[in-house]
């Protein structure tokens, strides 16, 4: 069983370490506000090619991420201010319960939620990976072409509250992917006679700019009106790791069915973990036998959003371990750091380095174990962090950030084209485009050129080749309805003669 | 780091905050678009930046594919693709904008702060490369300065916790680089 020699890869020393490394920084970077899991493995590259370890890297890697899913909880329940967006669902319910008192219940309940959902999801990870990396033996580049725009239409339709400016960001990821030596015949395209733009703009100070410097940019501008309160951890009660019995049966039923919608949702190209999260909160609300507590502390609306979300992640590793199709920005992110060790995901990977992709899925197993350990009786240590004043923090990140560009290439242009799109970014985020799209252009575009290009080179120069295979055609039409998807709910609700639904819209990750 | 009780916190400044449930004025209620950009003319100049941009380069997109013709499998095919839906987005976003105008939430917004704060940035980045200041040095005075410009209390109540940072984070980042994970930082006039 590939599995078993997979936990054989993690049970060594120094793997074990990279994985409690990935999940503390993981952690630490979920409950801090302004820095999320995309932009730290952003600047974590540089470091991790020194290491000159892939597997061990990459399991850091997986490890920030899940962390990030679990930490992202404690601020939103604490804080009311989420510190990931897949987090914003937890912390309406969640948020509610820590000012009645019930802060641990809550981050109980996430914890263990998390962990179930994590440690479910990745099972079903471990049986759909090898079949699909099987299946996607067959695809050939008229298919991966067809698949990288049903990837970015979903995401640019689902992600933010309107089409048009998801399509912007999009676009804007796209031309930003453009920049640089065309690798098929060499010509230079936008380089604006600036000799290091020849080699494209880095995937590290794209983030950069995006998430640290935007971000900080964007908040120093409206610093004065923000809260700040930070609900306090009552004394632990009874009950067994803080949950009473009647939490523990209110909160199992959500946590299955926060998994069963995460993983599925994680799989498909939209967008990673807010969809889920969102659809798990309506389904608990609607279903819950106390319609009176919603709004006051339900525990179902944080054990299921916070299933959702962990278990969405072992969904997202479905397409980028098995086909090298990024379905959110920090899938975007590791999908890079494959190619920095010159590793391309897809079916070879599974047949080339079998070590890696086992020993990733099974150091899931165990850093949701890990996860568990730091964030129900460590929880002190995070409530501290949340405690760390917002000038320094922001400083910080903009240290780091600085350090991730220049310190490392040691070229100046680099850090002021980080800049550059930090000022873009902060005016995104003040005019509402999202950010997530910006990083799926920027990565699937120059993969669906490529593709493109090479489909008509092996149909010569045959249009039709799009057309005639019947799996390229179905992706295609996908990515058609699939820019219709979020107004699905208002047109059910106009065909049942009823008028003001929202359509479903969702935050941006970081 | 020292903990700071919760009375001697800085504003946590996190982006917009969820809706609180008991809040309809929170959920954007009365907003054609909930979430969506300021009124005045902030998204009209941005739309027509949008539209300006994108136009420059369609224009040297569709240059160059003149000056060395355009093919279905070339090289410049794709810029012209996506730099004409730029074009056509940007028009959609710009035609929004004006048929939407004075709809929406007002979000105050403070431009001093960030435009210093991209001084000090850009200050820093060419201390670090074009002076023997050094990594530690440029480092601790840059992360006064930023903490000062983003902090709303008195210097005199911060002073020694924002030195303690500024040494410290300078100090363990450039030993954890240069003698840890190898990395060459610019020593500077200090003896390292």
């Amino acid at each position: 069983m590939d599995l078993v020699s997979g936990f054989g890869t993690v049970l060594s020393p120094q793997n074990l370490l990279y994985a409690a490394i990935g999940v503390t920084i993981g952690t630490l970077v979920g409950v801090l506000p302004g820095i999320g899991p995309a932009l730290t493995i952003a600047l974590l590259l540089p470091v991790a090619l020194r290491l000159d370890d892939p597997t061990g890297t990459l399991i850091m890697f997986a490890g920030i991420y899940a962390g990030a899913m679990y930490g992202g909880s404690t601020t939103s329940i604490l804080l009311n201010t989420p510190g990931e967006s897949a987090s914003v669902a937890t912390s309406i319910e969640g948020y509610q319960m820590a000012r009645r008192g019930r802060a641990r219940a809550a981050l109980a309940t996430a914890a263990i939620g998390s962990f179930v959902a994590g440690t479910i999801s990745t099972v079903l990870l471990t049986f759909a990976a090898a079949p699909m990396a099987s299946l996607a033996i067959t695809f050939r580049a008229s298919d991966y072409f067809a698949l990288a725009v049903l990837a970015m239409v979903t995401v640019t339709a689902m992600v933010g509250a309107s089409l048009v400016r998801g399509l912007m960001s999009l676009t804007f990821g796209l031309f930003l992917g453009l920049i640089g030596i065309d690798s098929l015949t060499g010509q230079a395209r936008f380089t604006f006679g600036v000799p290091s733009l020849l080699d494209g703009v880095d995937i590290v100070t794209i983030i950069v700019g995006l998430f640290a410097i935007g971000e900080t940019l964007y908040i120093v501008s409206r610093l004065k009106d923000l809260p700040s309160k930070v609900e306090p951890l009552e004394p632990a009660a009874g009950g067994f790791a803080w949950l009473s019995r009647s939490d523990w049966s209110r909160s199992w039923r959500p946590w299955l069915r926060g998994t069963a919608l995460g993983f599925p949702f994680g799989a498909l190209p939209s967008g990673g973990a807010e969809i889920p999260t969102f659809v798990s909160y309506t389904l608990e609300k609607r279903r819950s036998k106390h319609p009176h507590e919603w709004g006051r502390g339900a525990i179902e609306g944080v054990a299921g959003p916070e299933a959702a979300n962990n278990a969405s992640f072992s969904g997202v590793l479905v397409p980028l371990l098995t086909l090298g199709i990024p379905t959110s920005a920090t899938a975007a992110v590791m999908l890079a750091a494959f190619g920095y060790f010159d590793l391309s995901p897809g079916p070879q990977l599974f047949e080339k380095s079998p070590d890696l992709v086992w020993g990733l899925i099974a150091s899931l197993f165990i850093g949701n174990v890990m996860l568990l350990a730091l964030n129900l009786p460590l929880i002190r240590i995070w409530v501290k962090v949340l405690q760390i004043p917002r000038p320094l923090l922001y400083t910080g990140i903009l240290v780091f950030a600085t350090l991730g560009v220049y310190a490392v290439s040691g070229n100046i242009v680099d850090v002021f084209i980080a800049f550059a799109i930090g000022v873009i970014a902060m005016f995104m985020r003040h005019f509402d485009f999202p950010i997530a799209p910006v990083i799926l252009g920027v990565i699937l575009g120059p993969m669906m050129e490529i593709q493109f290009r090479r489909a008509l080179l092996l149909s010569d120069n045959d249009l039709s080749i799009f057309v005639r295979r019947p799996l390229t055609l179905i992706l295609l039409l996908l990515a058609v309805a699939a820019l219709g998807l979020p107004h699905l709910p208002r047109l059910i609700a106009r065909m049942r003669g009823r008028g003001d639904v929202q359509r479903l819209s969702f935050g941006d990750e970081d | 780091m020292s903990a700071v009780t919760p009375s001697e916190r800085e504003p946590s400044a996190v982006g917009p905050g969820v809706p609180d449930p008991q809040d309809p004025e929170a959920a954007g209620v009365g907003t054609a678009e909930p979430g969506a950009a300021t009124a005045g003319p902030g998204p009209l100049v941005a739309g027509a930046v949008l539209l300006l941009a994108g136009a420059a380069l369609l224009a040297m997109s569709i240059a160059s594919a003149v000056q060395s013709g355009v093919t279905l499998g070339g090289p410049t095919l794709a810029p012209i693709i996506v730099t004409g839906l730029w074009v056509v987005v940007a028009l959609a976003y710009l035609a929004g904008r004006i048929r939407a105008r004075g709809i929406g939430r007002g979000i105050p917004m403070t431009w001093r702060t960030p435009a210093l704060l991209l001084v000090a940035l850009v200050g820093y980045s060419v201390m670090l490369k074009y002076t023997v200041v050094g990594y530690v040095l440029s480092t601790m005075l840059f992360v006064l300065v930023a903490a000062r410009l983003m902090s709303t209390r008195p210097l005199r109540t911060v002073i020694v916790r924002d030195l303690m940072t500024a040494v410290g984070l300078s100090l363990g980042i450039y030993l954890l680089f240069t003698r840890l994970l190898g990395i060459v930082l610019p020593a500077g006039v200090l003896p390292l």
